[in-house]
């Protein structure tokens, strides 16, 4: 594995493409670098995953939403992960458990920073793990009676929990057990409560997100399905919109909520960051749905156009740029008074704004951004780096589709950007290598690869165990935070000096 | 003599523990010491042995008792005619759980607690098809080296035994498994020596043993007994003897089979005249269409 | 307006603010239908009374927080052991993304693994194709030295067969003929870490002492006057390996350590990613077998590893995760019996040291109860210390304990009179531990990261000692093994008691003539 030059080196480097067309062509040739060192199978495979953008088009000419490839080191992770780990973990009363062996919910346990609040355990559940620990003789004989004494556990154990979901791994949709069936008799042994099977067994799909529309069709069955006809705990209002594809992560939603509230609209339900069952079941009583996480949640915001007219719209809350054309576009569903509630938020946030940007932009214009995230941060972040006066040169999706890459390629990306969807650990480290961007955001498993390199680096699934980074508060930490990984005094220190003095190198030749 | 493992496969209903039990009894008779695992969730594979309805089998007893490293040896193994030595692998009530990996718990443990040790053979009995991985189990490498299926002259039954052998196959070349041959458990259906035959010679092996239907057999099962020990006299103990001699000198000589295409086996069947070729226009046309 | 650009506020403080708390308040009230917070106090004030603990140690299916994870995490932990290879977990990919993070977030290092990523077309057809293709791109991508091969449950309930496959992708040149692929099959519904630990190290080592899986002849054991070290699943890793290292260099010992993963875990940052680095050459991990005993620093990691190496000749020696003098002691005295040395003064002077400290210190752990949790062996280890220190574990528990491990640690409590009013508690998880901690009130809990939330529900001051440990930096780096291993558990234990003395006692006229500024 090459060294990553410092900042210095490369500025002199002659290699460094100098223009768009210069890009290009470094971008191209670094994909057939990478391609080379597959077998001929996988090089095709992989080729198609792979891009260099050109303006103008309408996505980014790449392949998505496909299998990965054997072997490779792919970052993705599995259905549980995009159902229990991202969709239903964080409804916060409700219980929800890792049906399977013990290894999904340890593994997946409070480690997604879903804020919330309540009382841990008693009629909160949120950073706990329950799980069927399945042994040899469950896998044999079948889980369900386990499952339904497990219900029965947990009712005795936990009665303010407000529903169950049984969150299925791998085993369970091999081995064929009917958790449906143990799911209703045990809803209507125990007076009615929402306890909704999920069949988002690892296998399933390519990625997280298959895991996602099962875990919405789930809400669909057996939650809006099953509540209908029921009165919300509120009187319906004109102003009231529900929060689709907001985690809480780190406090996202909170600041979030925060600036739809002030501009006059009333938030009812949350989902799912801080999210609980009485939001979920009234959310088809909004007016409209405003959608971030437009990967995870999209399937139930169609469905509840369809099925109860309710219009939903995408918004992006990183930087201000994104927010203020957020906060009009959002408005516009609306009448003259949250329009000019829109405007009054803009209004007072933008000294703050300004601040922000003034404090930090002097120190991270002209940096280069390489992103790989999942969800909706690959093109969502990109404005929140350019109000910074940063670049982004390359990005891609875990577990993006293609209607993904088009919002990407039509709103998001510059001509000449790297595209790299599905992307190796090699290629990704190949990558950053040659692009020697200033930044990298992406996950912990690849925090420490590019930390090593000497390349600054960001989690920006976990914003680093920082956040909020949604809406206007969010933003000043969102620049603090890019600030302090890009100049903290480490990035000086890899090199050893010695290894740079060329009387130490001579005299150590000697 | 080192320890030979051989395993018999065949479809369900076809006999395979009858045919089995018989043989090995006759194999004990020679002086050999037995091992026998059933693997069938039925676990009537050792019922003759041991002149019981059905025997307590790993999986139910690991059940009982939280897992299966909580059990003994002889917690799971009986002993049967002639010290035959008797276990059940057991399994899931149908419909439920995960038989195959059943079958791999079970042999794990046995392996594990020493149940191959001082004996001369151990002998799988394995459900119907192969039907998943945990049903290929014994014919993984280092455990059964000669493969025997049961079959009539069915259908049905030569189907399943041309889909063991594609099962066969898959491990023959990463592992040592071989198929040792066919026994046909005589239906009385049409030709049935004939197609047997054949089909042996289609999958590149030999039919062992053709082995009679009597009603004797029937007399001895509803004692639970082999014949080999109900009436060992009798023209079919005989028969069982020699195929248990068959197996016995059978060592090292199984094959690689040859399985053959549904298109083939329907010719096959054609050629000794138990399908009737059919005008293909008739397909899926009903008797009132027909007429 | 709560957010400042010169004063940035992060969650820590942003919430905290009238804006978000009103925010908070209202979503609460009017949209969560929340119970009372009465009614939420009075299940509060419930699950720590007895009548609760008895209802949840009758818990026969549900289990809430263990303290364990699934076998092939163990495979991966022993793999990365071993010069220049990349574990191959053959199964579910999301398998391996959670492995991978679960490891970063302890150590701060990257971990490298690859999945065979089977999907449901395989999980019908088997996962031929995926390990032909797989061993193929990993072999060609990433340049190991060897691929050690494990399974996901998934590829366990379908019943594929490792050693017939790979056989196979070696027939379909996927790796070169001689190319060292150990393999172990590690079902998550069997065990826990430490049994994918034991099957994968016994993987390792069976392939290359009996014939490479059948493609060439078995090593004829040659016996040697070597001593093979094994350290089982190990948080400590890093630290505890370079102090094995250094006390086995210093008493003149010829050793191999089988699965060193002290560097790939602990590089540096120099400009470079080193994917591998370090650990035992294949060729050290064949010659192991010529070696004259083997030490396993913990029994329940190597439970079947330990006797297939004793059948190949070795004799071999277990410890329970040996912290303290007198572990330390028997640790060090069997090893130069083991290896046939005497054992230097340095080490007796380390020795004296440690004694010195306790000596210093142990009056303020001295009649302190314990509870502690963790994988069976460190519980033992650390448990045995608490006891030398004069603490009384009250408590012991380890969720991927057995009957086995109960039994072993009876004899220890029943072996001196600090341990007298001790129960050890297999199979059991943290929501049990949370009941004990409420009715058995012992004086601090020693376990790892996910003992903070019992911490905060029954504010028992935990002390950080286990795996994972997720919400402190470098643990990992510091040995816990030997004199000075010993020396740091000490410290940990007591910078704990001292800030819990400090936290309890700066109530300004009320409590603070204790607030004592020497201790």
């Amino acid at each position: 594995m090459a060294e990553y030059s410092t900042q210095e080196d490369h500025e002199m480097s002659v290699s460094t493409p100098t223009n768009i067309a210069e890009v290009k062509e470094r971008n191209r040739a670094l994909i057939q670098e990478v391609l080379s060192v597959y077998p001929e199978k996988t090089a095709k495979r992989r080729a198609k995953h792979l891009n260099v953008h050109e303006e103008g088009k309408s996505d980014c000419g790449v392949k998505s939403n496909i299998k990965s490839i054997p072997g490779v080191m792919t970052i993705r992770g599995c259905a549980y992960a995009g159902s229990k780990g991202v969709v239903w973990g964080p409804i916060k009363d409700m219980i929800h458990i890792s049906h399977g062996p013990v290894g999904c919910g340890q593994y997946s346990w409070a480690s997604r920073r879903n804020y919330y609040v309540g009382t841990t355990g008693i009629d909160t559940f949120g950073t706990m793990q329950f799980t069927s620990d399945f042994q040899e003789k469950d896998i044999v004989f079948g889980g369900d009676k386990k499952l339904a004494k497990i219900i029965d556990e947990i009712e005795e154990l936990f009665p303010l929990n407000k529903g169950i979901s049984v969150q299925s791994e791998c085993p369970i949709g091999l081995i064929g057990d009917d958790i449906e069936a143990v799911s209703k008799a045990k809803s209507k042994e125990h007076g009615g409560k929402t306890i909704v099977p999920v069949r988002c067994e690892g296998f399933r799909g390519v990625s997280q997100s298959l895991g996602h529309h099962i875990a919405n069709d789930a809400i669909r069955d057996w939650v809006f399905d099953k509540s209908e006809g029921k009165a919300p705990n509120f009187e319906p209002g004109p102003y009231d919109v529900a929060i689709i594809g907001d985690y809480n992560i780190g406090g996202d939603a909170w600041s979030s909520r925060i600036l739809l509230e002030e501009m006059g609209l009333r938030v009812v339900a949350q989902w799912s960051g801080d999210g609980t069952i009485a939001e979920l079941e009234a959310t088809p009583k909004a007016k409209l749905n405003v959608l971030h996480c437009y990967r995870s949640m999209n399937y139930i915001s169609r469905h509840m156009e369809e099925k109860y007219g309710i219009p939903w719209v995408e918004y992006n809350f990183f930087g201000p740029s994104k927010i203020e054309e957020s906060l009009r576009k959002i408005a516009s569903y609306f009448d003259e008074k949250i329009q000019a509630g829109a405007e009054a938020v803009i209004a007072k946030y933008k000294p703050l704004m300004q601040a922000v940007i003034d404090k930090y932009k002097p120190r991270l214009a002209g940096k280069k951004v390489m992103l790989y995230v999942g969800g909706l941060r690959p093109r969502h972040v990109i404005g929140a780096y350019e109000d910074l006066g940063m670049e982004v040169v390359g990005t891609g999706y875990e577990f993006g589709h293609n209607d993904d890459y088009q919002r990407t390629a039509q709103h998001y990306v510059k001509d000449g950007t790297l595209i790299y969807d599905d992307v190796t650990g090699y290629e990704f480290e190949k990558f950053v290598e040659t692009v020697k961007p200033d930044l990298v955001g992406s996950g912990i498993k690849e925090k420490y690869v590019f930390q090593k390199m000497g390349v600054p680096f960001r989690q920006m699934h976990s914003w680093d165990y920082s956040g909020p980074y949604h809406g206007y508060d969010g933003f000043a930490i969102f620049a603090r935070d890019m600030d302090m990984a890009i100049n903290s005094p480490v990035w000086k220190l890899p090199a050893a000096p010695w290894k740079q003095d060329p009387d130490y190198v001579a005299i150590a030749a000697e | 003599m080192s320890l030979r493992q051989i395993a018999f496969y065949g479809k369900g209903g076809i006999g395979k523990s009858t045919t089995s039990q018989n043989t090995l009894a006759a194999l004990a008779d020679l002086g050999q010491r037995i091992l026998i695992v059933g693997c069938d969730p039925k676990a009537d594979s050792t019922r003759l042995m041991l002149h019981a309805k059905a025997q307590d089998t790993i999986l139910s007893l690991a059940a009982e008792a939280g897992s299966v490293e909580d059990l003994e040896l002889e917690d799971v193994m009986k002993i049967g005619y002639k010290d035959i030595r008797c276990v059940e692998s057991g399994g899931p009530e149908p419909g439920v759980g995960c038989a195959g990996r059943g079958v791999i718990t079970s042999i794990n443990f046995l392996e594990e607690n020493g149940a191959y040790d001082d004996i001369d053979y151990v002998s799988y009995d394995v459900l119907g098809d192969v039907v998943c991985g945990g049903f290929a189990m014994p014919i993984r490498e280092n455990k059964a080296q000669e493969i025997y299926i049961v079959m009539s002259g069915e259908m049905m039954a030569m189907y399943a035994a041309n889909n063991i052998s594609k099962g066969i196959l898959k491990y023959a070349n990463s592992g040592g498994v071989r198929l040792g041959g066919l026994v046909c458990n005589e239906r009385q259906t049409d030709k049935e020596l004939e197609l047997a035959e054949s089909l042996a010679k289609k999958l590149g092996t030999q039919l062992i043993h053709f082995v009679p239907r009597d009603n004797i057999v029937q007399h001895a099962e509803l004692r639970r007994m082999t014949v080999i020990e109900y009436a060992p006299e009798s023209n079919q103990a005989e028969e069982y003897r020699q195929l248990a001699q068959k197996i016995h000198n059978n060592a090292g000589k199984g094959i690689i089979p040859t399985p053959i295409t549904m298109d083939e086996l329907e010719d096959l069947l054609m050629e000794h005249g138990i399908m009737k070729s059919i005008d293909e226009s008739q397909v899926g046309l009903t008797a009132a269409q027909l007429a | 307006m709560p957010q400042d650009a010169n004063q940035v506020k992060d969650h820590f403080s942003l919430f905290r603010e009238p804006e978000y708390k009103e925010l908070i308040a209202n979503k609460r009230a009017n949209f969560e239908n929340r119970h009372a917070p009465e009614k939420v106090q009075e299940v509060v004030e419930w699950a720590k009374t007895e009548e609760y603990k008895e209802l949840n140690f009758k818990r026969e299916a549900l289990v809430v927080n263990p303290a364990k994870a699934c076998q092939p995490l163990g495979a991966v932990f022993a793999a990365v052991g071993f010069e220049g290879t990349i574990p191959f977990v053959h199964g579910s990919q999301g398998c391996v993304a959670y492995y991978r993070s679960h490891f970063s977030r302890h150590f701060k290092e990257p971990t490298s693994c690859v999945s065979s990523s089977m999907t449901e077309d395989a999980a019908v057809f088997g996962g031929l194709n995926n390990m032909i293709d797989g061993l193929a791109n990993t072999y060609s991508m990433y340049k190991p030295k060897m691929i050690a091969v494990s399974t996901t449950c998934m590829a366990e309930v379908i019943g594929d067969d490792l050693n017939a496959f790979i056989k196979t992708a070696r027939e379909k040149g996927s790796i070169p003929a001689e190319y060292p692929v150990p393999f172990a099959h590690t079902p998550a519904f069997v065990g826990s870490h430490i049994t994918g630990y034991d099957n994968a190290m016994k993987g390792v080592l069976e392939y290359f002492w009996d014939g490479r899986a059948g493609t060439i002849d078995k090593v004829a054991r040659v016996p040697n006057g070597k001593i093979n070290f094994i350290g089982g699943f190990d948080g400590y890793t890093v630290g505890n390996m370079r102090e094995v290292k250094r006390i086995f260099d210093t008493m003149k010992v010829e050793y191999t350590i089988l699965g060193d993963n002290s560097d790939v875990w602990d590089t540096p940052t120099d400009g470079e990613f080193r994917m591998y680095d370090g650990g035992t050459t294949l060729e050290d991990a064949e010659n192991a077998v010529h070696a004259k005993a083997t030490i396993s620093m913990q029994e329940f990691c190597t439970e079947k590893t330990l006797p297939m190496i004793a059948a190949h000749g070795h004799e071999t020696v277990a410890f329970n995760h040996p912290v303290g003098v007198e572990a330390t002691d028997r640790f060090i005295m069997e090893v130069a019996r083991l290896a046939g040395v005497t054992i230097p003064d340095e080490l007796a002077k380390e020795r004296g040291r440690l004694v010195d400290a306790i000596a210093d210190s142990n009056a303020h752990i001295h009649g302190k109860k314990f509870a502690i949790y963790g994988d069976p062996d460190l519980c033992y280890g650390l448990a045995q210390f608490i006891m030398e220190l004069g603490g009384e574990p009250v408590v012991v528990l380890s969720t991927n304990g057995g009957k086995g491990w109960a039994k072993k640690m009876q004899e220890l409590f029943d072996s001196s009179p600090f341990g007298a009013g001790c129960k050890a508690y297999p199979g059991k998880d943290l929501w049990h531990m949370r009941s004990l901690l409420f009715t058995e009130k012992p004086d601090f809990l020693i376990g790892n990261t996910y003992g903070k939330y019992l911490e905060r529900d029954t504010g028992v001051p935990l002390i950080r000692l286990g795996f994972p440990i997720f919400d402190r930096h470098h643990k990992h780096r510091y040995p816990v093994w030997g004199y000075q291993g010993a020396m740091n558990v000490l410290v940990t234990i007591l910078d704990r008691i001292f800030d819990h003395m400090d936290a309890t006692t700066d109530g300004i006229a009320t409590t603070d003539y204790s607030f004592d500024i020497i201790r």
